[in-house]
């Protein structure tokens, strides 16, 4: 097996003490980060891209892979203790993880849940080292059409698919790819909508839309209610987590079922673990309802508990091989860690394994130590965890700002890219005023290039035949599945505003 | 045990006095056509350099015409529903709630709470974003960006800091300053003396 002693040497890279160090920083961060409610591992990751610049490629990859785990473990731990999922992949965990806790099971419940991120990420990591050379030898078959298939995929599914709706998702999709075309055309030379300014020559920067988008976006808008929407009162929880031997037998297959579901979406970009999360939920209320299982809904069953954190983190798992084996990025904190591959000059996908084989494994085999750090912290200090809800929110979201700033100024001394920052911000905060979704900007700024490059390269190929880019079978069963998925979401979108047209009718009637 | 207490609700009411109540919405049609004009100027403008074919202003065109479409839609759909803000849900527009709510086979107000208040025509119209805390948030942030060469890191982000901490409510602004203070030194320390970052050390640098 070619794969597991490329995996050992990975390990003897993770394992060296300064390895080591930055895993457990990024599982600490990202478990913080996941337990407080509006901040998660992607506004982590963005923060920190600027700032880890001289750092170690390698390090701060590991450090945001930790971060990227680890807001998936810590984000139902508020959920179950107090009801506030600290991230959407929670939610799912949270309905039966609270019911658990107020009927006095939170030791339990929370166990259940850290266990299940452990289970669904070991199983996923183990996947994908051993199908990640599987995949990389397909995307090596990849050309520009096929390319410009998969941004298609990307683009289309996040933004149309799986958003509340189809045309504030196109809306927020179209600007980032503006955003993405600004500086110098790297197939002409040609400068593109810079307004003349030097700044501008290479682009606006990555850090600058992220940070602005996620960070300062989310401070503005949070500002804006911050004095209208109720606080709620937070009593912090206590209880160690702990599961016995009945409960891990009775919470296995529902999370190996997790995993099943989690999995897929690591490979798909349908925006992250919410969907698998869900599904994972439904299904274990539909096999309660079969098996008249008293506990799901009132005091709370550990398999509703089990199947979405196994899924959540399976779909983390997974989404490293994708990045890194196909380039793919198929959520907002992937879609990141692709900018941070990029920051280091690295291209993930195909070639990746090939010219920085090291870095890749040592990656992989971090992923496994991570999940064990982040198992303990988990399992042993949720309640400690959970005191972190006591911060201050004013001290909270001035620290961002600051860091805002910080990361930002850091990347090239500018006071300009301040400017930027802060004209992106108050874009995000219109975004989140009125619903429209931040994740298909972050698709479209990082993939918008590829996706140019393959297209004009493949109208280059054809000499403008457009056939050319549903020419081969590949091509062809993505679009195809993006066909039926579009299809779906329209008709669903269309009967749902049909009957917020009628509500609003009433109103006017009123 | 643990539980989680909301504080009395203080009811949001939205009054429908004129064309414009619930279609403020109709400012971001307004900004896609914009910056769909914007682009296109852009396109126009350009120096093209080189012959490829499709050359630099093939994909722009595409995203233009997009943008037109997707505006003049978004618009028209805008002025057929009236939309209110539904109070302040957790609800994330990246993923469809009604969506989750078939997959998870439950209600969509289980998935993301009840929704906001219904609009009702009688009661005291409020805007719905508190504009001034965000002024003073933006405005922070704009002071921030002029003084920062000026006076330095350290008291800059921990004026920046105080400002934030103000907007959001702090009741205790002296030990705000300490605080503010606390956290931009160590900021300096951590990423300008730990990691190397260059940060602006203002007249102060010029004094040790």
């Amino acid at each position: 097996m070619d794969q597991l002693s490329h995996l050992m040497e990975g390990f003897a890279g993770a394992l060296t003490l300064a390895n080591l160090v930055w895993v457990i920083v990024g599982a600490l961060l990202g478990t913080a980060v996941g337990v407080l409610p509006g901040l998660g591992s992607s506004m982590a990751v963005a923060l920190l891209l600027p700032v880890t610049f001289s750092l170690d490629p390698t390090a701060a990859l590991i450090m945001f892979a930790g971060i990227y785990f680890g807001g998936m473990f810590g984000d139902s731990t508020a959920g179950i203790l107090l009801n506030t999922p600290g991230a959407s992949s929670a939610i799912a965990t949270t309905f039966e993880g609270h019911r658990m806790a107020k009927s006095g099971q939170a030791a339990r419940a929370l166990a259940t849940a850290a266990m299940g991120a452990f289970i669904g990420g070991l199983l996923a990591s183990t996947l994908v080292v051993f199908f990640a050379p599987t995949l990389v030898k397909l995307a090596t078959e990849f050309g520009p059409a096929e390319y410009f298939a998969l941004a298609v995929f990307a683009f289309v599914a996040i933004s149309s698919v799986v958003s509340d709706s189809i045309i504030k998702g196109l809306t927020t999709l179209c600007i980032g790819l503006v955003l993405a075309m600004i500086g110098v055309d790297d197939s002409s030379g040609t400068t593109r909508f810079t307004l003349g300014s030097q700044q501008l020559f290479d682009g606006l920067s990555i850090v600058v839309i992220t940070v602005g988008l996620l960070a300062l976006g989310e401070v503005i808008h949070v500002a804006s209610r911050v004095h209208r929407d109720p606080n709620a009162v937070r009593i912090p929880a206590s209880g160690r987590a702990r599961l016995s031997l009945p409960d891990f037998r009775k919470a296995m297959p529902a999370w190996l079922r997790g995993t099943a579901f989690g999995v897929p979406f690591g490979i798909i970009p349908a925006g992250g673990a919410e969907i698998p999360t869900f599904l994972a939920y439904g299904t274990e209320k539909r096999l309660a309802a079969k098996r008249r299982d008293q506990e799901f809904g009132t005091t709370g069953s550990i398999n509703g508990v089990a199947a979405p954190e196994a899924a959540g983190n399976a779909t983390a798992g997974m989404a490293m091989g994708a990045l890194l084996a196909l380039g793919l990025p198929v959520s907002a904190t992937a879609a990141l860690m692709l900018a941070a591959f990029q920051q280091y000059g690295m291209q993930p996908g195909p070639l990746l394994f090939e010219r920085s084989g090291d870095l890749v494994w040592t990656l992989l085999a971090s992923l496994f130590v991570g999940l064990i750090i982040l198992l303990i912290i988990n399992m042993q200090f949720a309640s400690l965890w959970a005191k972190l809800l006591l911060v201050p929110r004013q001290y909270l979201y001035a620290g961002i700002t600051v860091l805002s700033m910080l990361g930002v100024y850091a990347v090239s001394s500018s006071l300009v890219d301040l400017w930027f920052l802060l004209a992106i911000g108050v874009l995000g905060f219109v975004m989140r005023r009125y619903n429209f979704p931040v994740a298909p900007v972050l698709i479209a700024v990082i993939l918008g290039p590829l996706a140019e490059t393959s297209l004009r390269n493949a109208l280059t190929v054809s000499e403008g035949d457009l056939g050319y880019l549903v020419s081969s079978p590949a091509t062809i069963i993505m679009y195809a599945l993006l066909v039926v998925a579009v299809v779906y979401a329209a008709v669903k979108h269309s009967q749902t505003r049909r009957a917020e047209r009628e509500e609003a009718r009433l109103l006017e009637d009123a | 045990m643990s539980a989680t207490d909301t504080a009395p609700v203080e009811r949001e009411t939205v009054k429908i006095t004129g064309f414009w109540s619930g279609r403020s919405e109709l400012v971001v049609s307004g900004l896609v056509l914009a910056l769909a004009t914007a682009v296109v100027v852009g396109i126009l403008t350009m120096d093209v350099k080189g012959d490829t074919v499709p050359g630099p202003q093939f994909f722009p065109t595409i995203v233009a015409v997009a943008l037109y479409a997707i505006g003049v839609l978004h618009a028209i759909s805008v002025i057929r529903t009236r939309r209110f803000p539904h109070g302040g849900g957790s609800q994330s527009p990246d993923v469809s709630s009604d969506m989750l709510a078939e997959l998870s086979h439950a209600e969509r107000a289980e998935v993301y709470g009840r929704r906001g208040d219904r609009p009702r025509a009688a009661g005291r119209v409020r805007l719905y974003s508190d504009w001034k805390t965000i002024g003073l948030v933006v405005g922070g942030v704009v002071l921030f960006i002029l003084a920062l060469p000026v006076l330095g890191w350290v008291i800059t982000a921990a004026g920046l800091f105080w400002v934030i901490c103000k907007a959001f409510g702090s009741k205790r602004p002296v030990f705000d300053v300490g605080v503010s203070l606390l956290f931009s030194s160590i900021t300096q320390l951590a990423f300008g003396a730990g990691l190397g970052l260059s940060l602006p050390s203002g007249f102060l640098g010029g004094m040790l």
